[in-house]
């Protein structure tokens, strides 16, 4: 600084003079010293990139850091160049309410030369709460997450994710006072723009990024809702694997489940568009998604839905549907559309149903949502024959002699 | 300052040549420490040559400096950044902190010695990581560690091989053995005290479509005297390696996201098994007619631990290859090295109940060899009864069927009933 032109000069022995009286004394050989540790530690933060004051950004009551890992968080997550914003809101779960949300928005956009226009706008939206109260939805709900492609939570937490959404059940402590266990939920969509073909899946950065942002939101949640354990849930190892590609033709059955024949309840046409989605085969979870896939020809934005069925018996994610099927045998479910001479309890309505039984000495629940075609009774039974006896148990859906065990 | 230059400016006018000469010098002394002290003295003597009649040495000067009060100061700031520039050396394992790297850069000397008994005189050469032409069949890379006292640890990346009849098949020989036990943690590999091979996971390289194997690393650590002991020691090693290996390319793919350490969840080693009359290879219900049999096979193996990617029971096994082997492979990835086999092995094998657009999977029967790979809820799986030679060709036979049935029972992939060929 001193010496950087001739007018400073004064200025500068000034200073230096002070600086040498300073350092006469032993406090200024201190002061030195200090001076001298900063200024190599500032050298040290810089050459590391590990500076204490980066100014990161923090969203979702603070459970989100700004370049902590998923791809949401950091630079990637912008789609253009200009307007870059990151911006949450929401409010965190107290120990009164339980229940919490925040809205996490990402959005920027590319002017092109002639003045076309492209936005970015990805929303993610993380619940902290119970499951909802009503059957019918609660079946949906948790249907959703576990269905289509998602796979397990790595390093066995109680939960799933897929690249765009994810649920993981929280401990025991942080069940409600009636008992019901607390999730936390994430759902990130990407608005579509107003001249797209196709709505385009937003990339969170993978599901272990989805993965982590739950385990962060579950940590931070727990905190404020004052249920969090001594040690903090973690997601550490990698995504061991990944669910299968769609099939579009099915060989001995959709989703590989012997029986169940789909694409024979279709005109020729809409068969040829069927897509097949097999998500987790495990002792855990076993999922079957079939829809009909979209066709640009017809102006047709989205796939269709056709079959969706779930066989779920991981302990914290069938706690979820506790008290859904109290007392109801599942031959007379109220308003039920299931037939007769279905095993264990169960309850179906609109486009949903339920069935818990025993299966292999474990509680095991099949679920099925979202349709109401015609034979979608019928399918259900045969997933849930299929899925039983692929677990070592007896068939919980009538008829098995002549569906299901068939092969 | 503007205030204070106008009653000063004549008296320090003098001064402020000096003073800008004095920062000069001070700026060539700073840089002249940092490169050397030989720098610093010809500076100096300069400097006192020019200066030696002006009355006071100024603060910065080098005689004044090493003597004196500044002296503790100058000694603590060159203490000071001695250490501190061996500190960002040593954490940059830069300089004479520098590590020698095996492997890939994947092993540091650490690594390698724990893999030869803490030796440290260990020759590494590799092949690195590489792509054929048009990258058909993935990355592969080979690298072997040597020590001289004639101590030799393969380890190779390549995607297994699903192509060919089978090439598959020799692989499966030694890393599919009943010696092996499970990684754990749901990640596709296998381990003993010779051999071990893990998959990269799949959420960092994605999944291989079905006609790709996965990409594994694997290792070799030579043989042992067969039999049953397994060495869990030198297993935990072989584990430990392998899962460096896949770690560190997971990192140099921006998977930060590393496989914990998996030697506390291996399962014991398998044991020979007091094998049943109407139970081989502890399968309940399978039995072959004939009194001498069972003495004619020695004791069998069979993988031990659960969730394993594969059930093999091997007997009588000479260099890696079993005389007998009955193997079913649960896991559809793995069970993809046996599917180009499938379809042209030899005479063909179906299954009862097939029809013209349905069949529940495809296979062959041979004299030496029968495999069924049939279509299961959770993907593919591959049933195998195979001999050393055509010998057994009626054991072959007689067990292949009955064994399907069994093991497919078990995975909750039944009914299954094979058809043989006449």
């Amino acid at each position: 600084m001193t010496g950087e032109s001739p007018g400073d000069a004064p200025g500068g022995t000034q200073r230096l003079a002070r600086v040498r009286g300073l350092v006469r004394t032993g406090r200024g050989a201190a002061a030195g010293g200090l001076v001298l540790a900063l200024l190599a530690s500032g050298a040290g933060t810089w050459a590391t990139d590990t500076w204490p004051f980066d100014g990161r950004d923090r969203y979702c009551w603070g459970a989100w850091e700004q370049d902590s890992g998923p791809g949401i968080l950091g630079d990637e997550a912008f789609g253009g160049d200009d307007g870059r914003s990151r911006t949450a809101t929401g409010s965190a779960p107290t120990a009164d309410t339980r229940r919490g949300e925040c809205r996490l928005t990402v959005s920027s956009h590319d002017r092109y030369g002639d003045g076309d226009e492209k936005r970015q706008r990805t929303t993610v939206t993380v619940k902290y709460g119970p499951a909802p109260a009503s059957v019918g939805d609660r079946v949906g709900w948790l249907g959703g997450y576990l269905g289509d492609r998602a796979m397990p939570l790595p390093d066995g937490l109680p939960g799933v994710a897929d690249g765009h959404h994810g649920l993981l059940v929280l401990p025991k402590r942080c069940d409600t006072r009636d008992g019901r266990p607390t999730a936390v939920t994430l759902d990130a969509r990407e608005q579509a723009e107003a001249d797209a073909v196709l709505a385009r899946v937003p990339d969170l950065g993978g599901s272990r990024a989805v993965a982590e942002l739950l385990v962060a939101a579950a940590n931070k949640g727990m905190e404020s809702a004052g249920c969090a354990g001594a040690e903090p849930l973690l997601v550490s190892g990698p995504v061991p694997t990944l669910p299968e590609r769609a099939e579009t033709f099915a060989r001995g059955g959709a989703c590989r489940i012997p029986g169940l024949d789909i694409e024979g309840d279709l005109d020729k046409e809409t068969a040829l568009r069927v897509q097949y989605q097999v998500g987790a085969v495990n002792d855990e979870l076993q999922s079957c998604s079939v829809r009909i896939g979209r066709s640009l020809r017809l102006g047709e934005r989205s796939d269709q839905q056709l079959f969706d069925a779930v066989m779920v018996r991981e302990p914290r994610l069938t706690a979820l549907l506790d008290g859904a099927d109290d007392g109801r045998a599942s031959g007379r479910p109220p308003g039920g559309t299931l037939g007769k001479g279905w095993r264990g309890t169960g309850v179906s309505g609109k486009g949903y149903a339920l069935v818990r039984a025993g299966c292999a000495g474990r509680p095991t629940a099949f679920l099925t949502f979202g349709t109401s075609t015609g034979s979608a009774d019928e399918y259900f039974a045969t997933f849930s024959n299929a899925v039983a006896r692929r677990l070592g148990c007896a068939p919980v859906a009538p008829g098995a002699d002549d569906r299901g065990s068939g092969r | 300052m503007s205030t204070h230059g106008k009653p000063e400016g004549d008296a320090v006018s003098g001064g402020e040549a000096a003073v800008s000469e004095d920062v000069t010098a001070v700026n060539e002394g700073v840089t002249a420490v940092s490169v050397g002290g030989a720098a610093v003295r010809a500076n100096g003597a300069a400097v006192s040559g020019d200066g030696a009649a002006a009355a006071p040495r100024p603060w910065w000067h080098w005689r004044r400096l090493t003597r004196g009060r500044w002296r503790p100061a100058l000694a603590a700031a060159v203490v000071g950044a001695l250490l501190g520039g061996t500190g960002v050396a040593w954490q940059a394992e830069a300089g004479p902190f520098g590590r020698e790297r095996a492997c890939w850069g994947a092993f540091d000397e650490d690594d390698v010695a724990d893999l030869f008994h803490g030796k440290r005189d260990i020759k590494s050469s590799e092949v690195g990581v590489s792509y054929d032409r048009i990258a058909s069949d993935g990355p592969s890379g080979a690298c072997e560690l040597l020590s001289p006292r004639g101590h030799r640890v393969r380890a190779r990346l390549h995607q297994l091989d699903v192509r060919f009849a089978g090439a598959g098949d020799k692989w499966a020989d030694e890393f599919l053995s009943a010696r092996m036990t499970p990684i754990g943690g749901g990640f596709l590999g296998m381990v003993s005290d010779t051999r071990a091979w893990l998959a990269v996971p799949e959420g960092c390289v994605g999944r291989n479509s079905d006609r790709e194997g996965p990409l594994v690393f694997d290792m070799e650590a030579g043989w042992t005297t067969y039999d049953d002991v397994v060495d869990t020691g030198e297993r935990a090693r072989l584990a430990r390696a392998v899962v460096t290996l896949v770690n560190d390319y997971m990192a140099g793919r921006g998977c930060d996201s590393p496989i914990p350490d998996p030697t506390a969840r291996l399962a014991a080693p398998a044991r020979f098994l007091d094998e049943k009359r109407d139970a081989i290879c502890g399968v309940q219900g399978l039995r072959l007619p004939g009194r001498d049999r069972e003495s004619r096979f020695e004791r069998p193996l069979v993988t031990g631990g659960t969730a394993a990617p594969v059930r093999t029971c091997d007997r009588d096994v000479l260099f890696g290859h079993p005389r007998l082997r009955l193997m079913t492979v649960e896991d559809p990835r793995l069970a993809l090295i046996y599917k180009g086999l499938s379809y042209d092995g030899g005479r063909r094998v179906t299954a009862a109940g097939d029809t013209g657009d349905q069949v529940r999977g495809r296979g062959f029967l041979r004299d030496d060899m029968g495999l069924f790979q049939a279509s299961c809820q959770t993907g593919e799986v591959t049933f195998l009864v195979r001999a050393a030679d055509g010998g057994r060709a009626a054991d072959v036979r007689r067990l292949l069927p009955r064994y399907a049935a069994l093991e497919a029972d078990r995975l909750g992939c039944g009914p299954l009933r094979l058809r043989l060929p006449s």
